[in-house]
């Protein structure tokens, strides 16, 4: 029993993660349209400055911050000297272009902080033992930062004025359009959140693995999966996706082993397009 | 004058062969090319750079003493990024465009599998520091042009079973990169550690990139071991390690050189780090071929030789191969240059430690080079056993306790 709670807590806290960028792929196909491919970059690039705050400020929580407001600002800038001006082009444009910036934005990274691992220099503590169960406080402080991000991201969705509008240009461009609702305004918005959802994603992978350049494209396909396991362009059905893939790839290793633990996610992704292709939550529309 | 379309047409192809050719005619008389092509990106970037200067400075240094039968190495260089895709794809550049005759300093088991197809179809010599057992034998080894300068996993395995042995473990486990080298080490070491009477309690192949090995170190720490054997790489053993420390347990660590390294204490630091064991090949430290290669890499990349043992190994590919070529005499084809390799590497017949004194020493007769990074005898199978080192972790440096030969 221990050690499925044990697995169980580890999916949890991967799921979060995959979640996380789940939600920001989402959002981009919903509002923009189309798949974006420099979503993992943008997280390594949320990793690397956090890194650098947490080295010039001591305080992990300030590392958070900057790496956050670094992935916005890259999302952003991303949006503003590129997927804008492609805007209204074939959704196949606008992915290349999205591969496109994610290559440039890694060999950037490379070239300013090399190729060799870095990590979080932070200490390491011993877990709790709760009913024999092993608890890692800094764990719990991830999955807390995670449910805060994501909880800040609906709030902004469904309770302020803007996320009013980015649901309504994600409903019926046109008619959000007709109705004075400024396009550029809620696209910003959308690449600030999408920017920043990512960019903490990949302060928490740097946190619990080692940053490298890498390392936010490799975790790009579970957030696909994820993403369209939760119906593609439901922000609350990628957040739900995310945790399934984590939690079923961790329970799943007594069964079917480490090795294929991975192409689990895949299978589950391909199960989905195949019986049900708008998801667990999709609707045709999209974000609401 | 005008100049239609057709004279045009005609000019351009004429100018090309009247310009060109005898150029490149020329380069090819005169120079051998190789491929350096090594792992400046991903898994093996911290000795990749290293390899890849060793190869051109010691270019440089059989150039500087009169070329190696009567010609000068061109040295065309390329990044493996640790991936056998990527390789691939640069293994193919080397052969087809530039026409390489061996490409050197190939790291990591799935790189030169993945190369070693390509240099057997072009007949060219492949030099690598990879540890797959495969790689001795046919298919991969089928025409004798590969020739591996590190040892094999399965040496290593049974390094650190004689390890294992001597510090009187009794419950072994072995988790395992999913890759050649990685299973190909704890199979090594499953081997020897059974044929000494002993079981392995538990056993796990992993896979790269995960953002957790929770799951993979809870199955291992269930049985409870006192050791634990790694096949891994660096990023992995990192995150395995700091996973590992934060579970509380307390059993002790056998992991490949490449893995546990300085930079693995620099991530998890002292507490995390210390006791475990580091197994690596030791560079032929005594001989004054490594006090060469030493001052060559503390000039180049202004760090001490023995922080790299690959690129004493690629140091040494360069030599060899030159001795090869100067032992088969001007305009060799890859064939003769390939039969002269045991010729000049293996005893007996004079020992010489530098190309310049191999150079002048073969025109007396056979000799051995004794390389900077082993003695490098190359078996029936193109392998070297150089001896390993046991460092222990203490205090965040690596110490080397004692020396292991099998």
């Amino acid at each position: 029993m221990v050690f499925w709670i044990e697995l169980l807590i580890a999916g949890l806290v991967s799921g979060l993660v995959i979640g996380l960028v789940a939600l920001s792929i989402t959002l981009v196909f919903g509002i923009a349209r189309f798949p974006n491919a420099s979503a993992g970059d943008i997280m390594t690039l949320g990793a690397y400055a956090a890194l650098a705050g947490h080295a010039a400020t001591g305080s992990l929580f300030a590392g958070g911050v900057a790496g956050a407001a670094a992935g916005a600002a890259a999302s952003v800038a991303a949006y503003a000297l590129v997927f804008r001006r492609l805007a209204g082009r074939s959704t196949v444009a606008l992915l290349v272009a999205s591969i496109g910036v994610a290559f440039v934005i890694r060999a950037g990274l490379a070239l300013a902080f090399g190729h060799a691992q870095q990590v979080f220099q932070v200490p390491l503590v011993r877990p709790w033992r709760i009913e024999g169960v092993r608890v890692h406080p800094n764990d719990l402080r991830l999955a807390a930062t995670a449910a805060a991000s994501l909880a800040a991201v609906f709030v902004t969705l469904y309770l302020t004025p803007i996320g009013r509008r980015m649901r309504a240009v994600a409903d019926d461009p046109s008619l959000a359009r007709v109705s004075g609702i400024s396009p550029v305004r809620v696209m910003v918005a959308l690449w600030l959140v999408a920017g920043a959802a990512c960019a903490i994603a990949g302060v928490i992978l740097g946190l619990r693995t080692v940053v490298s350049p890498e390392m936010g494209w490799e975790m790009l396909l579970p957030g696909f999966a994820a993403a369209i396991l939760g119906g593609i362009g439901n922000p609350a059905g990628a957040v739900v996706a995310g945790l399934i893939l984590g939690i079923a790839q961790e329970m799943a290793t007594p069964f079917v082993g480490f090795t294929y633990k991975i192409a689990l996610a895949f299978v589950l992704m391909l199960l989905v397009l195949l019986v049900r292709p708008r998801g667990l939550f999709g609707r045709l529309e999209g974000v609401r | 004058m005008t100049i239609d379309r057709r004279t045009l047409l005609g000019a351009v192809p004429a100018s090309l062969v009247l310009g060109l050719a005898p150029s490149r005619a020329a380069a090819q008389t005169q120079s051998f090319r190789i491929g350096a092509l090594n792992p400046v990106t991903g898994a093996g970037s911290p000795y990749g750079t290293g390899m890849q200067r060793m190869i051109l400075a010691a270019a440089e240094e059989v150039n500087a003493a009169g070329g190696a039968g009567g010609r000068r190495l061109e040295v065309f260089a390329e990044d493996s990024q640790t991936q056998p895709q990527a390789a691939v794809l640069a293994a193919k550049k080397l052969i087809e465009v530039n026409n390489v005759r061996a490409i050197l300093g190939t790291w990591s088991s799935g790189v030169s599998l993945a190369v070693i197809p390509l240099t057997n179809d072009a007949n060219i010599i492949l030099m690598n520091t990879s540890g797959a057992p495969a790689l001795s034998v046919p298919p991969a080894n089928a025409k004798g042009l590969s020739y591996r300068f590190q040892a094999t996993n399965d040496r290593f395995g049974r390094a650190f079973a004689e390890i294992a042995e001597r510090e009187g473990f009794r419950r072994a486990a072995t988790m395992a990169f999913n890759n050649a080298s990685g299973i190909g080490n704890t199979q090594g070491f499953r081997r020897a550690w059974e044929a000494k009477g002993h079981r392995v309690v538990a056993e796990v192949v992993y896979e790269p990139n995960q953002p957790s090995y929770r799951a993979e170190l809870q199955r291992i720490l269930a049985a409870r071991p006192d050791v634990i054997v790694m096949g891994s790489f660096l990023p992995d053993t990192t995150i395995i390690l700091r996973e590992w420390f934060q579970t509380g347990e307390t059993n002790r660590w056998i992991i490949p050189g490449w893995a546990a390294n300085p930079q693995l204490v620099q991530a998890l630091g002292p507490q995390a780090t210390e006791g475990i064991i580091s197994v690596d090949t030791v560079s032929n430290e005594k001989a004054p071929s490594f006090a060469h290669y030493d001052a060559v890499y503390r000039r180049v990349m202004n760090q001490p030789g023995t922080s790299n043992v690959y690129a004493a190994m690629a140091w040494d590919m360069v030599i060899t191969l030159a001795l090869a070529m100067e032992a088969a005499g001007p305009n060799a084809d890859v064939a003769a240059i390939n039969e002269k390799i045991r010729f000049v590497a293996n005893p007996p017949g004079e020992e010489v430690f530098t190309f310049a004194a191999g150079k002048a020493a073969l025109a007396r007769g056979k000799i051995n080079y004794q390389g900077a990074s082993s003695v490098l005898d190359f078996d029936q199978f193109g392998d070297v056993t150089p001896d390993f080192g046991v460092y222990f972790i203490t205090n965040g440096q690596l110490v080397r306790r004692y020396v292991v030969a099998i």
